[in-house]
């Protein structure tokens, strides 16, 4: 049985209406709040890479800066043993030396730069010459190195023509000592070397930046000294080289590290930083920012949720509203004559032969006199009692509606298997609805009765046609033997059988 | 509605409010760096020594995160000198290695270096006998604390003495003989630093007069003549090619092979023939050398290696007192020291060490030398003195280049002394 109206269906399309506008807004402000959330992300990484970079950038120059010094403050070390004349006149490896004297200079010059590097951590601090005497501090471990060819392996490290100086390490694979190499005459050379443990104060890296690993390296990018002292000695890791070759004095950031390079003299201080560690803060601020643009959404979507429901709920209410008001009859409150065959003709049309049903006419007798003798006001209150009447003795599930100006209609649906109890239910409501007529009267004081006909689905007909006019004939009977009574039709005598 | 509309727009507009709010927020950011307590060390030594206390440092600054060491160092060439600056200008390290001479140089009355029985709660004391500590008091006041015992000995590489045919020197006279075979070759039989000489002729000389260089009050002992015997005895070690003039030693002629043996401390043997037994050759510390008929051990002197002080003027003391108890008794410190600086004497360090096994080498027998001879001396710091040894080598020079006489020299270093100490009667001598 299908009970849909217009209304419904109009109120149907405005669900699919709100459902897909629901949609349509959710994805709007999705998409919205993902951009924005993504441009937002976006500018922070890029605001604050560079800002990173220029901060660790700025800390490589100042590493780079911290070498220079340091390495300047040496060289001036070497060069004051220049103040001791005897440190540049004398050759230890002149054979006419009278040994005596060169033994009192020898401890003059000792003596000098004994007190020159006095409060220096040098291993070395001496003069070596072309005969392998050694004047100063030279240590036991350079004498191990170098063996009988200090002086021609230390000479080799001199590498700037103007100066006549350079420096190395990593001599036959030793990076414990830096060494620093000057040229005091032809056959005489100063050195000066320190434990490449000393460069930790010189790259002593801020706590801020302690995961960041600083590195010196020579002109073929071999690691002269790093944080990792398990890596001097070897060349610079692939991952590094590859961003920064070719450079000389440049900061570089990608996804997977932060890395400044400066050259220091002829070597380069390398200074680089995972960017997942640098970034890590950056990485709490994009998850920050996707939250809060993920609850903006959410928020959004709530509010839009509210203002939809606030939109067409009213739009809904007015529906079924004028819905109500198209269907049913203004002055009865029952449904209208259009709406009762219309829903009468579908639940007819889809009962099987099984089912019962009945259809039931109920006219007015000489209504026409109750208008003229009492006013139509009173005819109006007689009506409307009338509707009132018959709802109070029909069920909720029987159709009930006004089909003509004094003719009201029902169609009992109350289902009831045994065809001969329906009939006795049916009369029974006939008679309850004679009996009430009477109280109606008593009750306005005027004469009210009505004529009654009735037919049986599907036995007196199969659609509401059929069963329309059975009853019609049935109520013709009734009128015929003098109203105020009920007739069921009966197709055998084309007349009613029973009556009141 | 209207109501409802306007509650709405209201609650809209807060979480607006609220959200721009928070992007523009101006709360004062404070990072607060760790702040670290930054103590000074100070020591001297060879590369081994550097090495491995430069790790153990690392090992205390990570034990200790809050602490920060710098550390100062050097080879002993001019460190006395440095010390001396630093202990006069008052900017001596918090921690400090100190030699033994220099507690009655620089605390006469115990004032010159932190009362370390003060930091008994951060120093663990009962490692140490009272015995042990009273090397490290002045005045009653616990100025140091011994970290081995050292003494000069006589280190000889065997295998070179085998390829001659040779014993091991435990006689002066033996070494001359030895000079004899090996001298063609450019080997000398033994060599030794300036002040290692000093003490060697200092040996000879006592175990030839029966006096020793410093009485009990250090007064000199020795007369005009006994300089006179300890320049000749140089002068013949060095004129028979036993040893080379101190001016040319050079250690690395250890492992050339061109020395084949040399006097030196029993903290300096790691540091001296690591590389030289490393090359296949055996080294042994053989007894002290003596004349005939003398014991082994007379004339020759053991002091204290080296001792750990804490300044008189630290502005840490606890941090400095922390530190020094880790190099003393810590185990992760004697793990990496092991005997360089001899037999710990720490029972903490010594008992772990000998528990690991790190009890043997050449550092260790040396020590066990020293420490089963029953003639050998407790030295007088002040034999120590620069003064001391480099004048008796500028008259050995002087005698040696034909300068002057023997006699003429040991006048001179007689005169030299007596500006600085007090000779002893001749009858108290």
């Amino acid at each position: 049985m299908s009970k849909k109206n217009p209304s419904m269906k109009d109120i149907s399309r405005i669900r699919i209406i709100q459902f897909f506008m629901i949609i349509g807004y959710a994805l709007i402000v999705i998409a919205s709040v993902t951009i924005v959330t993504r441009l937002a992300v976006r500018k922070t990484d890029e605001v604050l890479k560079n800002k990173v970079l220029s901060l660790t950038s700025s800390l490589g120059v100042q590493m780079k800066l911290n070498m220079d010094s340091y390495i300047s403050r040496m060289e001036n070390s070497a060069t004051l043993a220049f103040g001791e004349k005897s440190s540049y006149t004398y050759d230890a490896s002149d054979p006419n030396n009278d040994e005596y004297e060169a033994i009192n200079t020898e401890k003059v010059i000792t003596d000098k730069l004994f007190s020159l590097c006095i409060m220096e951590n040098f291993v070395d601090y001496g003069i070596v010459y072309r005969n392998n005497r050694t004047v100063g501090k030279i240590s036991n471990a350079t004498g191990s190195l170098f063996g009988d060819h200090i002086f021609t392996e230390l000479e080799k490290m001199i590498t700037r023509p103007r100066t006549a100086d350079g420096w190395f390490t990593g001599y036959n694979g030793d990076f414990k000592r830096i060494y620093y190499v000057k040229r005091v005459h032809e056959n005489a050379v100063i050195v000066i070397s320190f434990y490449s443990n000393e460069l930790e104060q010189v790259f002593d890296n801020p706590e801020t930046m302690a995961d960041m690993t600083v590195r010196l390296v020579d002109h073929e990018h071999n690691i002269l000294y790093s944080d990792d002292h398990d890596e001097i000695g070897k060349p610079v890791p692939k991952s590094i080289m590859k961003r920064i070759a070719g450079q000389t004095s440049a900061s570089f950031m990608d996804d997977d590290y932060l890395i400044s390079i400066n050259k220091s003299g002829d070597w380069y201080v390398i200074c680089s930083i995972p960017t997942k560690i640098i970034l890590a803060e950056k990485n709490d601020m994009t998850r920050y920012i996707y939250m809060t643009g993920l609850g903006a959404a959410a928020a959004a979507l709530l509010v839009g949720f509210y203002l939809s429901y606030l939109l067409t709920n009213p739009v809904k209410r007015m529906v079924k509203a004028l819905g109500m008001k198209a269907q049913n009859d203004l002055l009865t409150g029952l449904l209208n004559k259009l709406t009762f065959e219309e829903y009468s003709a579908n639940a007819l049309n889809s009962s099987l032969d099984s089912e019962n049903r009945a259809l039931v006419i109920i006219d007015l007798d000489n209504f026409k006199g109750i208008n003229d003798n009492y006013g139509h006001a009173m005819g109006d209150k007689v009506l409307s009692d009338t509707g009132e009447m018959i709802r109070s003795v029909f069920s909720d599930d029987d159709y009930l509606g006004r089909i003509g100006g004094d003719e009201f209609c029902v169609l009992v649906n109350q289902r009831k298997s045994d065809i001969k109890a329906f009939r006795e239910h049916v009369a029974k409501q006939c008679d309850t609805v004679a009996d009430n007529f009477k109280k109606l009267s008593e009750n306005n004081g005027c004469k009210v009765s009505a004529s009654i006909g009735a037919a049986f689905f599907p036995a007196d007909g199969k659609n509401f046609e059929e069963l329309y006019a059975a009853c019609d004939k049935a109520l013709y009977n009734s009128k015929e033997h003098g109203k105020d009574r009920y007739s069921f039709y009966d197709e055998t005598h084309d007349k009613g059988g029973e009556g009141q | 509605m209207k109501k409802r509309m306007a509650s709405l727009t209201a609650l809209a507009l807060s979480v607006s409010m609220f959200v721009c709010s928070c992007g523009a927020d101006n709360t004062e950011v404070l990072h607060e760096q760790v702040e670290q307590t930054e103590i000074t060390l100070s020591w001297w030594g060879n590369d081994t020594r550097n090495e491995y206390t430069l790790e153990a440092v690392a090992r205390f600054e990570k034990a200790h995160p809050e602490i920060k060491v710098k550390c100062s160092y050097s080879e002993w060439s001019g460190y006395e000198a440095r010390n001396q600056i630093r202990m006069v200008s008052g900017t001596q390290t918090d921690v400090m290695q100190i030699n033994v001479g220099w507690l009655s140089q620089f605390s006469a009355d115990g004032g010159g270096y932190y009362d370390i029985e003060q930091l008994s709660e951060w120093v663990d004391l009962s490692n140490f006998s009272e015995e042990v500590l009273e090397y490290g008091r002045r005045n009653g006041v616990l100025n140091a604390i011994p970290i081995a015992m050292n003494a000069e000995t006589v280190y000889i590489n065997k295998t070179i003495y085998d390829r001659y045919g040779l014993d091991l020197p435990t006689k002066w006279e033996q070494l001359f003989e030895a000079a004899k075979v090996m001298h063609p070759d450019g080997i000398y039989p033994l060599s030794g630093a300036n002040k290692s000489i000093w003490l060697y002729c200092i040996a000879y000389a006592e175990q030839q007069t029966g006096r020793q260089f410093f009485n009990e009050n250090s007064d000199i002992c020795f007369t005009e003549a006994d300089l006179k015997l300890m320049i000749d005895f140089y002068n013949r070690l060095v004129k028979e090619n036993v040893i080379p003039k101190v001016e040319d030693y050079q250690k690395m002629n250890l492992e050339s092979g061109s020395y084949a043996g040399t006097v030196a401390w029993v903290s300096d043997a790691m540091g001296y023939f690591t590389n030289v037994i490393a090359d296949g050759n055996e080294v042994i510390a053989v007894p002290y050398t003596v004349s005939d008929g003398i014991e082994s051990g007379v004339g020759w002197y053991a002091k204290p290696a080296t001792l750990y002080a804490v300044s008189k003027n630290t502005d840490h003391p606890k941090e400095a007192a922390m530190l020094l108890d880790f190099m003393l008794n810590s185990h992760e410190w004697a793990e990496l020291q092991g005997v360089e600086k001899g037999i710990p004497i720490s029972t903490s360090a010594r008992d772990y060490l000998g528990t690991v096994g790190l009890l043997d080498g050449i550092q260790y027998e040396a020590s066990l030398v020293m420490e089963t001879n029953d003639h050998i001396a407790h030295m007088d710091p002040l034999i120590e003195n620069a003064d001391l040894y480099n004048g008796f080598i500028d008259a050995c020079n002087l005698v040696l280049f034909d300068k002057s006489s023997s006699e003429e020299a040991a006048k001179e270093l007689y005169e030299l002394y007596a500006q600085t100490y007090t000779f002893a009667d001749e009858d108290n001598s």
